[in-house]
């Protein structure tokens, strides 16, 4: 069990509503909002994309819903010929041909983007640890708007590689029925 | 203050269970007629007294229009939602009905939660007179994935029974409960819950930690309408399809017949779970007799896709919680439909391991919830139950999208705060509207509240109106409102879409005291008479065929004098006569059944009484 795990758990039993149950109605209140807030945090905190988010939004870089949805230039190449077969795909469907040689072809596309994104956690987590690091060693303005910099572009590009992936799923799921 | 049981609201059979308090383990009450399953099937008197239990379930084939059962199917639904079922459950719905379902039994109208808080009121009778002590709260179990209306509907249903629900316990995380006390298990484990109407699957971590034991949900999935239920329609379909096809009886035409012919089929598919064959013998009403004989395998090639419907929440569940199937490290099945061979083939195979079936899968449940219950009881513990939110809560943003606020399997309690401002100078509402699902747009998901938020006039752009979203320990959403400029709380009325409000929940309980808390000897009278009526007609049926003529002499004159001492009692009042009568006259037909039952099927129906045959 690591720390935040059983920080979590030992904090449930100081706030969980379960104990406050027969108290008056003020430290049920009081138990339900804390109680939550520690659900909240816990859930942000463990999961490191999440926790990067939370930490952009504080630092006032990302305000929510504003997701750039332009592709990365190094992509541009590798996304345009993925669109191109989503387009086949879609022809040959309608066109009721055989879907073997574009569908195989998607899948190579999808684990190639997926394997990408793997690449772009391994980055962030990186960045991550920097941020971390530029705190500890009390690191300039400038530095810290760096990483920061450097912190949302990593999430903007996941959010996009994200997106392709789960576009070449749904195309491939329809494929299969 | 009185006692707080655990009960076990199901869709088939509905259990109520306590933690006895010098043994310190759970134990399920036994009702009046011997067990522990209290059948959810509420009937309708023309005299106005309300019928629960195995004396309602006997007026299924006598009083169809007055009698209900798996009313939980209609928990917190709208009309438009329940359509398709219609078609293979007898409900009479109330056209007049708009967003909550009203349900018609003889010329009354109630919705789900009051016909619910009847089944209610009977398990509470029966924990007081087990107790001797009155019972005024209770932990209701309901399935995992059931969203926040159907959530509303059953604290709503114990309110209207005069119960205080101090928490309603996800039925799985009920059950691990009951488990994990009594393995002393700790690891992950995944509970399979297939019952009458609902399937959950939820995957656990039991921890152990210096101040007591942890009962962690990391996932939960499922179908709020698949079950035993659709197995009985599958079987039903199945035997109209054929007998249609010989052209001789068209079912759709009788709700009698179709209630009939599910009794017949529900002793078969509990006949498959044991054998590897078993004959349907069904006397059609123009005459013929259907007969077919079904095979295990025959059965299984029946009931597949529903089998196959569980596995893509089994699935989806183990991926929301990170683990593969051999992370985990023991299997539960709950809920009497995984009694099927096929079901505890699959979920064998899938996991690779031998499923936990120690425990009674009807009354886990039911025993978990009498944990939580004497938990919360007593304030202090060592235990703990952190459960999840089964769909993500969200909000519609511009052109129908949902923009999620707080994703499924969270832990609860959990909340979301979200800023609004106004577009236009001197605008005084903001309309918000909130849903649960996993889809992405509005229209897609379930629609839980709309309500227009109240801003003070000001130029566009300043209002600064935070609102925030919190889904509480029982899986129910609450709002709240505060404006940021001034630090004012506003008060949030929040009309849920498919809701009863609190007017009207108070006019319900008023009128239930009006059907409510009979003598219980009055009570006993009553299900003593039904039962009576019951009897006498079957027996009455049986001397017409012909096969009772092969009956000797001076068994017709002692069944003749059981019948009349039977019919002398029931016009009295004593009902423990009338029943000792009820057992003399069965004791006597007990041959008489025999011979009824031709030779093919006795012995699948040897034992049976006559009034089940």
């Amino acid at each position: 069990m690591d720390d935040l795990e059983q920080k979590f758990l030992q904090l449930s039993w100081k706030l969980h509503p379960d104990i406050f149950v027969n108290l008056t109605e003020r430290e049920k209140e009081i138990s339900l909002e804390r109680s939550s807030k520690l659900n909240d945090a816990y859930r942000v905190l463990r999961d490191p994309v999440a926790n990067v988010e939370y930490l952009l939004e504080l630092e006032g870089m990302r305000k929510e819903g504003e997701h750039k949805q332009q592709a990365p230039p190094e992509l541009l190449e590798e996304v345009f010929e993925l669109n191109e077969s989503l387009d086949e795909l879609r022809e040959a469907r309608s066109a009721g041909a055989n879907l073997d040689v574009l569908t195989g072809k998607l899948r190579d596309a999808e684990t190639n983007f997926g394997e990408k994104l793997h690449e772009v956690d391994a980055e962030l987590k990186t960045a991550a640890q920097q941020w971390d690091a530029a705190l500890d060693a009390d690191a300039s303005d400038s530095d810290r708007e760096a990483i920061l910099q450097r912190l949302n572009e990593l999430l903007n590009r996941r959010s996009y590689i994200r997106n392709l992936v789960a576009g070449v799923e749904k195309e491939l799921t329809g494929a299969a029925s | 203050m009185g006692r707080i049981v655990g009960i076990d609201l199901g869709t088939t059979n509905s259990l109520v269970a306590c933690v006895d308090a010098q043994a310190g383990q759970p134990k399920c009450v036994t009702g009046p007629y011997g067990s522990t399953l209290c059948p959810s099937i509420v009937s309708l008197d023309p005299d106005g007294s309300v019928i629960v239990g195995e004396a309602a379930r006997r007026r299924l084939l006598t009083q169809p229009e007055r009698t209900i059962y798996s009313v939980k199917r209609l928990m917190g639904r709208g009309p438009a939602d329940v359509q398709n079922e219609l078609a293979l459950f007898p409900f009479r719905i109330d056209p007049q009905s708009k967003n909550v379902i009203r349900v018609m039994l003889g010329d009354k109208v109630f919705t789900p939660p009051e016909i619910s808080a009847f089944i209610l009121r009977e398990l509470r009778s029966w924990a007081q007179a087990e107790l001797k002590e009155p019972v005024d709260r209770a932990v209701i179990t309901v399935p995992a994935y059931f969203n926040d209306a159907q959530r509303q509907a059953t604290k709503d249903a114990g309110r209207i029974a005069g119960l205080e629900v101090l928490r309603l316990v996800n039925e799985p995380t009920a059950a691990a409960l009951a488990y994990g006390l009594h393995e002393k298990q700790r690891g992950h484990v995944a509970v399979y819950d297939l019952g009458g109407g609902t399937f959950d699957i939820s995957i656990l971590k039991l921890i152990s930690t210096s101040e007591g034991d942890i009962y962690q949900v990391l996932s939960t999935n499922g179908d709020t309408h698949l079950g035993g239920d659709d197995i009985d329609n599958f079987l039903q379909a199945f035997v109209h399809h054929r007998v249609l096809q010989n052209g001789s009886f068209d079912f759709s035409a009788s709700a009698e017949s179709t209630q009939e012919l599910r009794k017949s089929l529900i002793a078969l598919k509990h006949d498959l779970s044991e054998k590897d064959s078993a004959l349907l013998r069904f006397p059609l009403p123009n005459g013929e007799l259907f007969t077919h004989e079904f095979s295990r395998a025959e059965f299984e090639k029946i009931i597949q896709p529903i089998v196959a419907r569980t596995m893509s929440p089994v699935k989806q569940a183990l991926a929301d919680a990170h683990l593969a199937p051999a992370a985990i490290e023991e299997v539960v099945l709950v809920g009497g439909t995984t009694r099927t061979p096929l079901i505890r083939r699959t979920v064998q195979d899938f996991f690779g391991r031998n499923p936990h079936i120690d425990l009674n899968p009807d009354e886990v449940v039911a025993l978990g919830a009498a944990v939580q219950a004497n938990i919360l009881e007593r304030g202090v513990s060592n235990m703990l139950l952190l459960d999840v939110t089964p769909l993500s809560l969200g909000i519609e943003t511009y052109g129908g999208a949902v923009s999620k606020i707080i994703p499924r399997n969270s832990t609860i309690p959990a909340s979301a705060q979200e800023q609004y401002t106004t577009g236009v100078d001197n605008q005084t509402g903001i309309d918000i509207h909130v849903l649960q699902g996993e889809r992405e747009l509005a229209k897609d998901c379930r629609s839980l509240a709309r309500f227009t938020l109240k801003v003070p006039p000001a130029p566009a752009g300043l209002p600064r109106i935070e609102v925030a979203f919190l889904i509480d320990a029982n899986g129910i959403l609450q709002v709240a409102a505060k404006d940021l400029r001034t630090g004012e709380q506003h008060s949030i009325e929040v009309q849920p879409s498919y809701g009863i409000n609190d007017t009207e929940i108070e006019r319900m309980l008023e009128e239930s005291i009006e059907y409510a808390e009979q003598d219980f000897a009055e009570r006993q009278l009553i299900e003593a008479r039904t039962e009576s009526e019951a009897i006498l007609a079957a027996t009455a049926k049986a001397f017409n065929n012909s096969q009772s003529a092969d009956l000797p002499a001076d068994e017709r004159a002692n069944i003749d004098a059981a019948i009349a001492a039977l019919k002398a009692s029931a016009t009295g009042t004593d009902y423990k006569q009338i029943r000792k009568r009820i057992d003399d006259v069965n004791h006597a037909t007990e041959h008489l059944a025999e011979l009824l039952m031709n030779s093919a099927v006795s012995t699948a129906l040897e034992g049976r009484k006559l009034a089940e045959v």
